[in-house]
């Protein structure tokens, strides 16, 4: 697999070099700034605000709470970020011809693939790791700690989640040309799979239950042996989207 | 010995034939002029040479090696440089040769000085602004660094004189010609006048497949036309010069056009001296008096005609 060390030493540059490592890392300490202090002030915001007359009387925020408002967070606006931040992957690449000289010099096609990957994922694991450590000593210092049931699991989950989109993304721009197509393919396929989820019982096998059923598995709401199958298939369908990338990419005309 | 041959290579986009059944081979140390007009399959063959697209059927072996699509080993002998090279323009020219020469496996040590030797030679040594403040020609002097990184057999430019003004444009061919010293090159065009400066060889690609291969002047004394120019001094001397011609049995054509004949014949060696004794027996007084030589350019007009 010739140039993967070279063509990943590259790809992170480029991450730092046009900030977009810097923009990923920024958001999600914010969020795991913002979460615990949103849940510590939202009883006191809304207990403030009386609607037709009522005051709202809401029970004092807990640990749970915390975790509750940064799952929350980090699934929907997250993702969301996630999403915009590597949308171009491989398309943008593919676009400009930047891989053309590369390519011809000997750069494995494989290398191009997994290189890719393997940045995309440090530089995930890396954000949501800082804003897991925020969220952690922020909630630590603002609430009372309390035994909470499968916590890290569902964090895990939520990473697993991630990775999720970023292959995703990777197999999409792989089977589809244009600077962004790899970006609207992924959104369409997100819509199919919670467009999927009103189809009775499909929801417990859903990846996307990685990223909806976390706070759930702290309160115990969710069942985690649904939970324990929505990662086991989310892995297959990890894996299963990497070998696709590689053989559509091996075979792709440039 | 060969560098490169192609055999029956056929290319179909769709229901588009772009190439039906090109033969042909480049022969080591020359420089290869690869002819063609717009959408002629150039850049088609160039690709399928480097094992980006697969051809529809048929072989490419580059040092007798045959060409794989997706990732080919052959592409360790060769250098390439596209019409508009594309860089990641937040790297230096340094940073962008030490990814090239990390990728082809060439030593740390030796990236180093390979690289400040290439930056001397492409003028780009005193440059350490980020690629994308770089114009077009300083990209293709860049593209034509990189490319001979690898110190590669076979250089191949796809109509990199294509988008360059004139400066860019003779800077790039005197780094190509420079280059042909050491490699092979193959060097696509749609513009004649870079062919007949740097090439000794040349293919002409027309109706998807190669319908004229050899060496430049060769071709030229082959597609030579036994024709004059005569330019009489006043213009009303011209008709009269071009009766008298047209009734010279080996003249096959006399057209006047101003003050000049231009003059279509036979065997001109054996019967130049009567056209001389003509002038002089008529007493037309020329200006000029020209054997016209072949232009790549009236070759390539008679191939696609």
């Amino acid at each position: 697999m010739s140039g993967f060390t070279a063509f990943f030493k590259k790809e992170i540059v480029e991450y730092l070099r046009s900030y977009k490592a810097l923009i990923l890392l920024c958001v999600f300490i914010i969020f795991g700034m913002m979460s615990p202090l949103l849940a510590k002030m939202m009883p006191d915001i809304l207990s403030h605000q009386a609607i037709n007359g009522i005051t709202l009387n809401i029970p004092k925020p807990t640990f749970y709470d915390s975790f509750g408002q940064f799952f929350k967070n980090l699934s929907q606006m997250g993702m969301a970020v996630l999403l915009l931040i590597f949308g171009g992957v491989l398309s943008q690449d593919l676009s400009k011809g930047t891989l053309i000289m590369l390519l011809a010099k000997g750069l494995s096609r494989h290398a191009v693939i997994l290189a890719k990957f393997a940045a995309a994922l440090i530089l995930w694991t890396a954000s949501y790791a800082f804003a897991v450590m925020i969220q952690w000593g922020y909630t630590l210092y603002l609430f009372d700690k309390l035994p909470v049931p499968h916590l890290f699991f569902s964090l895990f989950c939520l990473w697993l989640f991630g990775i999720f989109i970023l292959t995703i993304l990777l197999m999409s721009s792989t089977l589809v040309g244009g600077a962004y197509s790899g970006l609207f393919l992924t959104t369409a396929a997100l819509g199919a799979l919670i467009v999927c989820q009103f189809i009775p019982g499909t929801d417990r096998f859903s990846p996307l239950a990685l990223a909806s059923d976390n706070a759930g598995l702290m309160t115990g709401a969710a069942n985690l042996h649904h939970a324990v199958t929505a990662v086991w298939i989310t892995v297959i369908l990890i894996v299963s989207a990497l070998a696709v990338s590689l053989v559509v990419f091996k075979k792709k005309s440039i | 010995m060969d560098i490169l041959r192609a055999e029956h290579i056929r290319k179909n986009f769709g229901s588009q034939h772009v190439l039906t059944d090109l033969n042909f081979s480049v022969s080591k140390h020359s420089i290869f002029g690869l002819i063609g007009k717009n959408g002629s399959g150039k850049t088609t063959t160039m690709k399928m040479i480097l094992g980006l697209i697969k051809p529809t059927s048929g072989s490419i072996y580059v040092c007798g090696e045959k060409v794989a699509y997706g990732d080919t080993p052959t592409n360790r002998h060769i250098g390439y440089l596209p019409d508009v090279p594309e860089f990641y323009g937040y790297m230096t020219a340094r940073e962008y040769l030490k990814l090239c020469g990390e990728i082809t496996g060439v030593r740390r040590s030796e990236i180093h000085k390979r690289t400040d030797e290439l930056l001397c030679l492409v003028g780009l040594n005193g440059v350490n602004r980020k690629i994308h403040s770089y114009s077009r020609g300083m990209k293709q002097r860049l593209g034509i660094a990189q490319a001979l990184l690898n110190e590669p057999e076979l250089l191949i430019c796809d109509e990199v004189t294509s988008a360059l003004d004139p400066v860019g444009r003779k800077e790039i061919l005197d780094l190509l010609s420079a280059a042909g010293k050491r490699a092979t090159v193959i060097f696509s065009t749609h513009i004649l006048s870079d062919v007949e400066r740097i090439c000794d060889q040349i293919g002409v690609l027309n109706n998807g497949q190669l319908e004229l291969q050899g060496p430049l002047n060769e071709i030229k004394q082959d597609y030579r036309q036994e024709a004059l120019q005569i330019e009489t001094l006043t213009p009303d001397q011209a008709p009269v010069l071009a009766a008298h011609l047209k009734a010279l049995p080996f003249i096959s054509k006399a057209e006047v056009s101003g003050r000049t004949v231009n003059v279509q014949l036979n065997h001109y060696e054996e019967n130049s001296l009567d056209i001389i004794r003509l002038l002089a027996s008529e007493s037309i007084p020329i200006l000029k008096y020209e054997r016209l030589e072949p232009t790549l350019e009236n070759v390539f007009m008679d191939v696609i005609r």
